[in-house]
């Protein structure tokens, strides 16, 4: 498959790459999401701007009680940091669960997170794609997924941000002129045809996580149909604060791929509060966290299995999250 | 959109430097395989799910259908055709030849040169570690099990490394 013809811009600094956003490019991190789209079609850009050679987003930092990670930071870097797997385990575990280390060695935080959502039906070659109308995201008024579906029922499949959105990280987006923080889950639009929230000329230069507070674990948990190279189709994220005795204090639960953005489970941690593991009521969390949760049959399993798992998935995330350092690593 | 013009860059590509000119949007793949005929590179899903384009850049192994060649500008980078010296085939290709890891042996480029990124890093891996570092990388004929004798065969505990 042959790429689209484009010009790349490889800026140094962040000043240039913000310059070079404004004719309507399209920043370009590791490429590992966006080669693959541009090579199908499904992104034609006239113009990339390489993050590669900006430099100073490349580091994991402690910083005002937190810690820094900038967006061109690498997956393998995160996956090895000391600083990630000693505080934020959802995120280390996020990180190792991502396709496979060669992966690792290319893909970037900022580009993880800022990965399109996925669909049966949209991500195939053109060839493929010919077959059928164009649905809705790719240009067309019919979603192949659900018949007479007015919207897109595209899947946020991201592992990093569900993690981030669990353990409060906030992003930073950056343009010409002006930057502002936004919590990770508010980068997200909930419309599977443009999923983020971000302006053209805007780019996510990094994310920063507060330190846990004491007694707070975290921990993440994917299904996926092959144990590598391969997207969630169920993901959760917890993060657990519980008292010397055990019992939750609070609770923070986050689902992945089960729409087009990260979701947040409210009252989930209202549930627990005050419990034991054993104390909590996991039929009412059951029915908590798949309530409001639609999958419909656009990946790999049916909707209906996916949906069944939401539970699971989630309370393995809790218990994980309950044990030492967020449990084994997923499985 | 018209076609982008060529760019100069220089790179070193199994020790030997190179000073190409290619456009922006030709993949690291199709430099060496279409530019340079360095075909032991294969081209499988060119999405990067299945890791038969597995090159190492500066050591460590990434997709070359997923990295534009001009990003490789100043890098070094290693192909199959890089490892055997003159006639002698590398440890970790005699090692596959000797265990029969190869069967249709288009996976074995990116293979092997994923084992040898894992045995330069960590000479003594256990089975766990090996299966970690070759979980990116498929064969379609489900040839695992030889292919994980052949790497450890090749690594310290099977007193074939340095």
């Amino acid at each position: 498959m042959r790429l689209p013809h484009f010009d790349l811009h490889q800026p140094s600094t962040l000043e240039e790459a913000f310059s070079l956003m404004e004719g309507g490019a399209l920043a370009l991190a590791g490429g590992t999401d966006l080669i693959p789209l541009m090579k199908y079609g499904l992104e034609v850009p006239s113009t990339l701007v390489s993050l590669k050679r900006v430099d100073c987003l490349k580091s994991i930092a402690r910083r005002d009680g937190g810690v820094f990670i900038g967006a061109m930071t690498s997956l393998a870097e995160l996956a090895s940091s000391r600083i990630i797997s000693e505080n934020f385990a959802a995120l280390f575990q996020a990180a190792r669960s991502v396709a496979a280390p060669p992966i690792w060695n290319v893909a970037t935080v900022g580009g993880n997170i800022c990965q399109d959502s996925r669909c049966l039906y949209y991500n195939q070659s053109r060839a493929w794609r010919l077959e059928k109308p164009a649905c809705l995201k790719a240009g067309g008024n019919v979603c192949h997924a659900v018949p007479k579906g007015k919207k897109c029922f595209s899947v946020y499949s991201g592992d990093l941000a569900p993690a981030l959105a669990a353990l409060g990280a906030m992003a930073r987006v950056e343009k010409k002129g002006g930057s502002r923080s936004v919590s990770i889950l508010e980068l997200f639009s909930s419309n599977g045809l443009r999923p983020f929230t971000l302006e053209k000329e805007e780019i996510v230069t990094g994310v920063e996580i507060a330190l846990p507070a004491k007694s707070t674990n975290s921990s993440y948990r994917k299904m996926r149909a092959r144990p590598s190279v391969d997207y969630p189709l169920v993901s959760a994220a917890a993060c657990v604060t519980r008292d010397g005795g055990g019992k939750i204090e609070k609770m923070r639960l986050v689902l992945g791929a089960v729409g087009p953005s990260p979701a947040l489970v409210y009252g989930a941690g209202r549930l627990f509060e005050g419990n034991t593991l054993e104390e909590a009521d996991w039929e009412a969390f059951s029915e908590l966290v798949g309530k409001d949760v639609r999958m419909v049959d656009n990946l790999s399993y049916p909707g209906s299995y996916r949906k069944e798992m939401v539970p699971i998935i989630a309370a393995r995330a809790v218990r994980a999250a309950c044990g030492p350092g967020g449990g084994e690593e997923n499985a | 959109m018209k076609k982008p013009g060529k760019r100069l860059i220089s790179l070193q590509i199994n020790g030997m430097e190179y000073e190409v000119a290619v456009r922006s949007d030709r993949t690291l793949l199709e430099l060496l395989r279409e530019d340079l005929m360095l075909t032991g590179t294969k081209e499988g899903c060119d999405d990067g799910s299945c890791g038969s384009c597995t090159v190492l850049l500066d050591g460590s192994p990434v997709r070359s259908c997923l990295l534009l060649a001009v990003e490789a500008e100043n890098r070094e980078v290693t192909t199959i055709e890089g490892l055997a010296e003159n006639e002698k085939l590398h440890p970790i290709q005699q090692a596959f030849v000797d265990h029969g890891a190869i069967q249709c042996g288009y996976c074995s480029p990116g293979m092997i040169l994923t084992a040898k990124a894992l045995l330069d890093e960590n000479p003594a891996p256990s089975e766990q570690d090996i299966l970690h570092a070759i979980s990116g990388n498929f064969c379609r004929c489900t040839g695992y099990n030889k292919i994980v004798t052949a790497i450890r065969a090749a690594s310290r505990n099977g007193k074939g490394g340095d």
